[in-house]
């Protein structure tokens, strides 16, 4: 029987409508933590943009703005292949969920090379984390989202072994939900990063 | 058969919103590469941030018609960041005031 479920499965907080949450309760303290470590990062950028106008006008010109936007594009584009992933195990297809898990692993890897790249050139355009104060919190708040990117790959190569290995099924895959909802975090930790180091001047 | 048919159009919505977070990416690279900065552009940059955080937060980790709190918290995050950006660009001065050590 080939059943199609769209909607989220009601977790076990479903005492009244709209109760549910996807993926488990534990995974949501994870998420609610990561967002307010990043809102801290992002507390300072303002704090220090008003001290400094200057160099906070001048950074992001400096900045590899394909670079930027390029990663921009591919973190769109792996949440998207991720929720795909999530729709296509709802509907029992298993091959197809690994496989579009796999497109979001290689936009990961794309991610994390082009990052690699872009703190080159930068070194080469002689920008490290020494040279003003915007680019101490570029370093530092990029740097941190690479790692999450990094392990966020390595969490979803994880994923695809547990279904590859018939551990998550149409009906039990908690851990898949859990894995997509971290991912999609890292996403909207990107493309709040992005304008603010990349386009607002 | 209706569940088929509801399966089929998840997926065309979360296609289509696929495209609009491309666009709107891209839309916001354009800008500035070409506008001088203003408020104008600053806001719609801010705009465009807001519409981006709710797509994903709504329809990729389908918040849409969960716990309200949860809903709540992750949909006010995308209405804090976006109003702070167009506050620090209009009251740089007056916040900086704010934050000043002495």
């Amino acid at each position: 029987m080939n059943t199609f479920v769209t909607q989220a499965q009601p977790s076990f907080l479903s005492f009244r409508k709209y109760t549910s949450i996807p993926g488990s309760m534990a995974i949501w303290f994870a998420i609610l933590a990561e967002m307010t470590e990043f809102t801290i990062m992002f507390i300072v950028y303002f704090i220090a943009k008003v001290h400094n106008p200057e160099l906070f006008y001048d950074g992001p010109t400096r900045l590899n703005t394909l670079a930027g936007t390029s990663n921009t594009l591919i973190m769109l584009t792996s949440s998207f292949f991720v929720i795909r992933a999530v729709i296509a195990i709802r509907n029992n297809q298993l091959r197809q969920s690994s496989r579009w898990l796999w497109a979001a692993v290689i936009c990961g890897l794309l991610y994390l090379i082009i990052k690699v790249l872009e703190y080159q050139w930068n070194t080469a355009q002689g920008l490290d984390t020494e040279t003003n104060i915007f680019y101490g919190v570029y370093y530092y708040v990029t740097f941190n989202h690479f790692l999450h990117v990094g392990w966020g790959s390595a969490g979803l190569i994880w994923v695809i072994y547990r279904i590859n290995t018939g551990i998550y099924t149409q009906n039990e895959h908690e851990g898949l939900i859990n894995m997509a909802v971290y991912w999609h975090m890292i996403d909207l930790a990107w493309i709040t990063i992005f304008p603010l180091l990349y386009i607002i001047r | 058969m209706q569940t088929m048919i509801q399966a089929k159009r998840h997926i065309q919505t979360i296609d289509k919103l696929w495209v609009i977070l491309i666009a709107l990416t891209l839309f916001s690279a354009f800008m500035a590469e070409r506008a001088t900065p203003s408020f104008v552009s600053v806001a719609i940059m801010a705009i465009v941030l807001a519409v981006k955080g709710r797509i994903i937060v709504d329809h990729f980790m389908e918040l849409k018609n969960a716990h309200f709190l949860l809903r709540g918290l992750m949909r006010a995050y995308f209405y804090v960041i976006p109003s702070l950006i167009i506050i620090v660009y209009l009251f740089p001065e007056t916040i900086a005031r704010w934050t000043a050590l002495s």
